[in-house]
């Protein structure tokens, strides 16, 4: 009964993954579960929900980091949930942002910091700067300041979490929300089933062929496989200049599932295929997850764990399967960029 | 939600005048699972006291929002015979929470524990609000008594009643309806006949949905709600500080929020956390471990979204209960089987460090933990509006007498 789904796996997985490359040998990348750190630098007593995914993103990537980190927060849930009402979880420094400048704050915090440090204000050492922005802060809205953020020299880190809607404001649908899924925005009704009818903007990979001088791009789920997303913090914050991480957040608010499966949904969203896992380090793809490997799951088992797709029929989950199924089978680099996908030259 | 009429009936009255005829209701509930829920229990107790003539409307507590789940959250109703809506909302709305309620609706009996909403600080009682004479009206499975020992003393005798009946987590997207809006609706008019009765309920009723198994669940919980007196003297002496907001003067220039100090060191208690806010009274299930059986894999402290888990000098991982808001992940996560489960949260006393516990006594921990476990596990299904399934143990797993050492 209390079996979790990933059991022994997850355990070796565990103690395998993150072995670290020549390149990245300062980074001090984990090796083990047992040798994380166990100081919290952002810590219990916040307004998140329960079972919240992006809340481990926070505290897994300022865990990675370590404490000589500053953090801006575009607006969002994981902004209101943690400085409201005059209390915080936070021991880092942490600013809050509006919702569209996660990439403007992080560039003018870095900025600000190498000033004081020429001038001598403060003393020269490495101090972190990381931005924080949602799916709609950073992929939507925030998109043009990210793109202005990743095109200087400074050393930042830009993470999108991305829980697939505008959760703080109860649930609207982004750019970034599942093809079908129902939102308030996107009720599922008699007239239509399915009133969201676009697919997932794809922004990790826009951002990093967009962007050629930045050296490191990357997915991420926080738990799965273990060690993994932090282990691509470190290696964001090691390899110098401005780099971003998309994380994929299972949302029980606004799924619509039970807070105890979270890990669960994210580790079914990268094993069914659905959100590729996988680095981008100076234009070079590394799968750090390959679903193919595994024989990706139905996205079907995905799917029906979420109320936010319980209007499904036969033909909704078959067209979903179709899609992803074209994303690793005919895109020239599988998951990731979908030149061959939809792109040809005109003849 | 608009009233039945507009306009003034009473002119000139003064405010505690008009006051005498309005009736207050709040609904407590879980944040999303239970809002779609709480939203159809006070709309329809609206419509149903329309339909007598009354002036009636509802609204949901406006510091609630953006809901979190599982986070204490609260709906009112506000009913008058005598006054106009206009006059109605002016004596009853227009505030952030309202400070007395003739009849507390309680949907998750585990929040008799407390609660501690978004906008404060500190742990309230749940019947911080009930009137002298009023009702706190709690959907449970449980007698009063387990219910009145967690309940904070007052000056004054009021009543409690059980409507019979599990926490419904209809949830967001997918609703279910397991009748327990009607049923709850039901339970208002069998305690508070003076804001509707239950004829004008059940018309509605009727005519709302159509459906004789929505009438007859209806019948069934007016005749099953049990009422008992709580005198003053029941209860307990109330164990948390009462919130208090800080005022504008005392906050720093700009916007400065003091941040948690940095702190660490292994064992219980030994990370520091922001003591303002503490969020455990979300829970409605707490984990419990098995220290004895435990393979120290670190996979509950390495998921746990809420920072709960202490990690101690021989490896295991102490539960922080004040922090913890219960959503399960560390139960799901955990590979051994039996170790960690989620038990009602009802079953226990305090929030005290159950790894302590363990080292005094090893053999009395888990004795003590079984007991409290007993022999029914609860596995939610995915999607929150589909129920839970219950599975029934054979025998608890045997002490491990060299375990988690």
């Amino acid at each position: 009964m209390a079996q979790g789904w990933r059991g022994k796996e997850a355990i070796e997985m565990a103690t395998t993954t993150g072995v670290s490359k020549e390149e990245f040998k300062n980074a001090k990348l984990y090796k083990s579960v047992h040798g994380i750190d166990m100081e919290e630098f952002y810590t219990s007593g916040h307004r998140t929900c329960q079972g919240c995914e992006s809340a481990l993103v926070m505290r897994d990537f300022v865990k990675a980091s370590g404490p000589r980190t500053v953090v801006t927060g575009a607006t969002g849930c994981m902004y209101v949930a943690n400085t409201s009402y005059m209390t915080t979880p936070w021991v880092v420094p942490w600013m809050h942002t509006q919702l569209g400048g996660g990439g403007a704050s992080a560039v003018g915090m870095a900025a600000g910091l190498r000033a004081l440090m020429r001038k001598g204000k403060i003393p020269d050492e490495k101090i972190n700067v990381i931005n924080f922005s949602g799916d709609l802060g950073g992929g939507d809205m925030g998109l043009g300041g990210i793109s202005g953020a990743l095109q200087t020299d400074y050393d930042m880190l830009i993470i999108i979490y991305d829980n697939e809607s505008a959760a703080n404001t109860d649930i609207q649908a982004t750019n970034m929300t599942p093809w079908g899924a129902q939102t308030t925005f996107t009720p599922t009704g008699s007239k239509k089933r399915i009133m969201h009818d676009k697919w997932k903007k794809n922004v990790a990979p826009m951002l990093a062929i967009g962007h050629p001088n930045c050296k490191y791009v990357a997915t991420a789920c926080a738990t799965f496989p273990p060690m993994d997303y932090m282990n691509k913090v470190k290696k964001a914050l090691s390899i110098g200049g401005p780099t971003l991480i998309h994380t994929m957040d299972p949302c029980p608010k606004g799924w619509d599932y039970h807070p105890r499966y979270s890990g669960d949904l994210g580790q079914l969203a990268i094993k069914t295929g659905i959100f590729p896992l996988y680095e981008i380090i100076k234009g070079e793809v590394n799968y750090t997850y390959d679903a193919r490997k595994t024989k990706r799951v139905p996205v079907r088992e995905y799917l029906e764990k979420q109320g936010r797709f319980s209007h499904f029929i036969e033909d909704d989950f078959e067209f979903v399967q179709s899609r992803v199924d074209e994303m690793w089978n005919d895109w020239e680099i599988p998951g990731v960029a979908p030149i061959k996908g939809w792109l040809s030259v005109r003849r | 939600m608009s009233g039945s009429s507009r306009g003034t009936k009473s002119e000139a009255v003064s405010t505690a005048e008009m006051e005498k005829s309005v009736l207050r209701l709040e609904v407590n509930y879980r944040g999303i699972f239970q809002k779609s829920l709480a939203y159809r229990i006070t709309n329809d107790l609206v419509y149903a006291a329309h339909s007598e003539g009354k002036t009636a409307f509802s609204n949901g507590r406006y510091s609630d929002d953006p809901q979190r789940n599982g986070v204490p959250c609260a709906n009112f109703a506000f009913f008058s015979d005598a006054l106009s809506e206009d006059d109605l909302e002016a004596v009853a709305s227009a505030s952030m929470d309202i400070d007395r309620a003739n009849v507390v609706v309680v949907l998750d009996d585990t929040m008799v524990k407390g609660l501690e909403p978004w906008g404060h600080y500190g742990i309230r009682p749940i019947n911080e609000k009930v009137i002298p004479g009023g009702t706190l009206l709690i959907v449970s499975r449980r007698k009063p008594e387990e219910l009145i020992r967690h309940l904070e003393k007052k000056t004054f005798d009021y009543n409690i009643a059980i409507l019979p009946g599990d926490q419904s987590f209809a949830g967001l997207w997918y609703y279910r309806d397991d009748a327990t809006d009607v049923r709850t609706i039901a339970a208002v008019a069998r305690v508070a006949p003076e804001i509707v009765g239950i004829h004008s309920v059940e018309e509605y009723v009727k005519k709302k949905y159509n459906d004789a198994a929505k009438v007859k669940s209806l019948q069934e919980a007016y005749d099953s709600v049990v009422v008992r007196e709580v005198k003053q003297s029941e209860g307990i002496a109330w164990p948390h500080s009462k919130p208090k907001l800080p005022s504008w003067d005392s906050f720093d220039e700009g916007i400065v929020v003091k941040s948690v100090e940095r702190g660490f060191t292994l064992g219980p208690r030994g990370q520091n956390r922001n003591p303002n806010f503490k969020r455990g009274t979300s829970k409605t299930q707490r984990p419990v471990i098995r220290f004895d059986t435990c393979i120290k894999c670190t996979l509950c402290w390495y998921d746990c979204p809420d920072e709960c888990f202490d990690p101690t000098a021989d490896g295991l991982y102490d539960v922080n209960y004040e922090y913890c808001t219960g959503c399960g992940r560390c139960a799901q996560v955990c590979p051994v089987d039996d170790c960690i489960v989620m038990v009602d949260d009802l079953n226990f006393e305090d929030n005290s460090s159950p790894w302590e516990m363990y080292k005094r006594d090893a053999e009395g921990y888990v004795k003590w933990l079984e007991e409290k476990k007993g022999k029914v596990r609860f596995m939610p299904s995915p999607v929150t509006g589909k129920g839970v399934r219950h599975t029934e143990i054979k025998a608890a797993v045997p002490f491990k007498q060299d375990g988690g050492n």
